[in-house]
This record gives C-alpha cells, structure tokens and sequence, in this order.
C-alpha cells in the first residue's frame, strides 16, 4: 500500500510540474517570437522526464503528454503527438539508461531527438500529401531547437527535483 | 493706612473731587480727547495693536489650515474625476474603434446581400505552434458556428476557415496554413485556381494560387477571390493580391505567389459566416 501511495505520489509531481510547464507555454511564451518562432516546450515536457524514470515509465508519461497535447493544439493529423511523444519518451529513457546519465546533457540530447522525431514526422506528413517541404522543415526544425533550447536547464532542474523528493525521501 | 485715611481721607475726597471737576471742564474745553483720556490711550494703543496682529495671525492661520483643508478635498475629487473622463476616453476609443469596424461591416454587408448571417468573434489567440497558422475564437457551436465556416475581417477580406468548433470556442486555420485549400479565381482576368497554404511560404505570410494556365497574364497586384467552386464557401470574398507569378516545374500551368489581403498579426475582432446564399 505504502508503494503504490508512494508511485501516486511521485506521478502527481510530474503530473504538476507539467501543468505548470504547459500554463508558462500558454501564458506566457506563446506570445514571444524569438528568431521568427515561439519557444516550444513541448517535445521537452515528453522526453526530460524520461531521462529520469527510464524506457518504459517514461514512454508512457510521454504518451499521457502527447494525448494532452494533441487535445490542445491543432495539427496535421488528430493524433500526432499521441504517436510520436512516446517514441521520443523511449529513445530519452534508452538514451539515459544505456549512454549518458540522467543530468543537462542528457537532457539537451533528448530533447534534441525529440524535436527531430516530432518535427521530422510533420515533414514526412507533408512529404506524403505532395507538398513536401524538407528544406524549410529542416530550418524550422534548427531554429525552434535553438530557440527552445535554453529552456531545458530549468525544466531539468524542475523534474530532477521531482526525482529526488519522490525517490530519495523516508 | 487706616490712620491714613483717618486723618487726610477728607483731603483725599476733596483732591479727587477737584481733579474730577477740573478733568471734566478741561474735556469740556479740549476739541480733542481729555489728556488723561489721551495718557490713557497713548499707553494702551501697543497692547491693542499687539493683540490685533496676534488675533489677525490666528486668523491666517485658521484660514490657510481650512483652505489646506477644502484644496486637498478638492483634489482629490478633482482626481477621482480625471480617472473617470480618463475611463470614459479609454471606452469611447474603444466605442470608436467597434464602430469603425462595425460601419466597415455594414458597408459590406450592404454590399454582399448574401452574406446575411455573421456572428462576430474576438480572436483569443493566435498561433499556438510553428507549424500551423491559426487563430483561436471565443465563440463556437453555442451560437451557431460550425467547421468549415468561413471567417472574415470587417472589410470582408477571407482570413480563415473554422478547423474546430467547441461550445464556446473554436479554431481558424488561417489561409496561409498547409490544411488550408479554396477555390480561387483572379478578379482581372477570370483565372480560376486553387489557392493553398504551402509550408515554405507559410512563415512570410504568403501563400500560392496553383493550377493556373500556363500563358495566363497576371500582374502584380492583381486581387484574388474566392470562386465558390471548391468547398462550400461564398464567392467574391477577397483572399489576397498577386505578389509574383511563376511557371509549375512541369511548365504546364503556372502558380502565383499571394499576399493575403488580411493582416493575421493584427486581427481582434473577426465574423464568422454562418450561412450564406448561393449568388448565381
């Protein structure tokens, strides 16, 4: 019983700190263009997480983000993040498992295969309805990294704290 | 004392009865006051201009503590009154404001007798991801808006088609998005198109006309309307004006380059066409 109140626990942390990651995207970086773009955070929100709680824990947080995101944001197709977040969830939790501890760089990797993933599959989308657009897609893809990459430090900060309160304590 | 008085009291009365009678004569006599009247005065007269400046000085002083007093009341009412013209110039701007677009409605929709049912909306948001040209509503099926409504700006220029609709909100795929495709014709010369978002352009806010003759003659600034062909939308609605026209790769049509004639950046205020009549 104490596990399974525990696990409650630890997931309605990470839970929190997402909502609280999706208010600051909506409320307030949304409406900044940096480079010709908006931070987006995202792919960050699916794959950070994952560093810390592993393959499949992470992969299915990352699944519950991509539902909440596709349920929030217009797209190409009804289900694009529900198909491509736990992708990014698993290589983030391979990733931090097998090659780089859980930590900024880890972190920064992932969140970099994330952007590839999601933002690949919406060229490849485009590809497949005769207007592909690689070459644009590919500067997007760098410049809403690059834009959005600063914003990695705090949110590893905010789930490794998350980590630590619901892993290290009693 | 007592002896005194005893002895020489009667000499007193006396002396003090002389002096009497002679003051009186003398203040008889005098055209001016008595001289002892006149010591008397002399004496006194600093005390009472003393007591005067001191008395004149409390006044003052009262005075100014009232003035003080009622300036402050004043102020402070008289701010109260600027902060309220101030809220009432803030709404008349925006009165105004409404207005100028509600006159530029009317205009149109005295001009376009087919566009008879419009629902007014406020864009709550704009575009939420890179990838996507949107607009979010606060207005949905509640009041009538349904998918695949079009959406105009006052002055009657296309911004949009309603991708999603909720009970109180709803989603505008603007006309540069990728999703976005309309039938299109160019006003000059009758040129019929397709006109349709394209990812590499969606960023500049531009969007292509595709599928016209390859010989067509269009100019730049030529404007482009809504055919009515392609989907369920009212004709005549203007999309944008030509920037450049190019030859496909395939050299059998050519496609343009439009701007679109709504500015997506600056919109608050948008109207939903509910229903419109087929003109024929």
């Amino acid at each position: 019983m104490i596990a399974r109140n525990e696990t409650i626990l630890k997931w309605s942390l990470y839970a929190a700190a997402t909502a609280l990651c999706l208010l600051v995207q909506g409320g307030l970086l949304q409406r900044l263009v940096f480079w010709g773009v908006i931070p987006f955070l995202y792919p960050l929100l699916a794959a950070i997480p994952a560093t810390y709680e592993g393959p499949l824990a992470g992969s299915i947080f990352a699944l519950t983000v991509g539902m909440v995101c596709d349920l929030l944001l217009p797209g190409p197709m009804p289900c694009l993040y529900t198909l491509i977040f736990p992708l990014a969830g698993l290589c983030a939790g391979l990733l931090s498992q097998s090659w780089l501890p859980a930590g900024f760089l880890c972190s920064f990797v992932s969140a970099a295969a994330a952007f590839l993933l999601t933002d690949g599959f919406r060229c490849l989308l485009l590809w497949m309805r005769g207007s592909a657009a690689w070459q644009a897609g590919a500067l997007l893809t760098l410049r809403e990294f690059c834009v959005t990459a600063p914003l990695v430090i705090p949110l590893t900060l905010l789930y490794r704290a998350v980590f630590r309160k619901t892993h290290f304590d009693g | 004392m007592k002896n005194f008085l005893k002895q020489h009291g009667l000499w007193v009365l006396f002396a003090a009865a002389v002096l009497s009678v002679a003051l009186a004569v003398m203040s008889v006599l005098s055209a001016n006051s008595s001289p002892l009247v006149n010591l008397t005065g002399m004496i006194v007269s600093p005390f009472r201009a003393g007591y005067t400046a001191i008395a004149t000085w409390f006044n003052d002083l009262q005075n100014y503590y009232k003035d003080t007093t009622d300036l402050q009341a004043e102020n402070a009412a008289l701010r109260q009154q600027i902060a309220k013209n101030e809220e009432t110039i803030r709404e008349a701007e925006a009165a105004v404001e409404e207005n100028k677009r509600l006159h530029e409605l009317l205009k149109l929709t005295q001009k376009r007798r087919d566009l008879s049912d419009l629902e007014a909306a406020m864009v709550t948001e704009h575009e939420v991801t890179n990838w996507t040209s949107s607009l979010t509503l606060n207005k949905g099926t509640s009041l009538g808006i349904e998918v695949g409504d079009c959406v105009i700006d006052e002055c009657g220029n296309l911004v949009g088609i309603i991708d999603q609709a909720g009970t109180n909100w709803s989603t505008v795929l603007t006309l540069v998005d990728t999703d976005t495709s309309l039938g299109a014709q160019v006003f000059r010369t009758k040129d019929l198109g397709i006109a349709q978002g394209d990812f590499a352009l969606m960023r500049e806010n531009r969007l292509r006309m595709d599928y016209l003759p390859a010989d067509c003659r269009l100019l730049a600034g030529d404007i482009v309307e809504t055919s009515g062909l392609l989907g369920n939308y009212p004709s005549g609605l203007v999309i944008g004006s030509v920037e450049e026209v190019q030859v496909d790769d395939s050299g059998a049509s050519s496609y343009a380059i439009l701007a679109p004639e709504a500015n997506f950046d600056a919109l608050t205020e948008v109207f939903v066409i509910k229903s419109f009549e087929i003109v024929t």
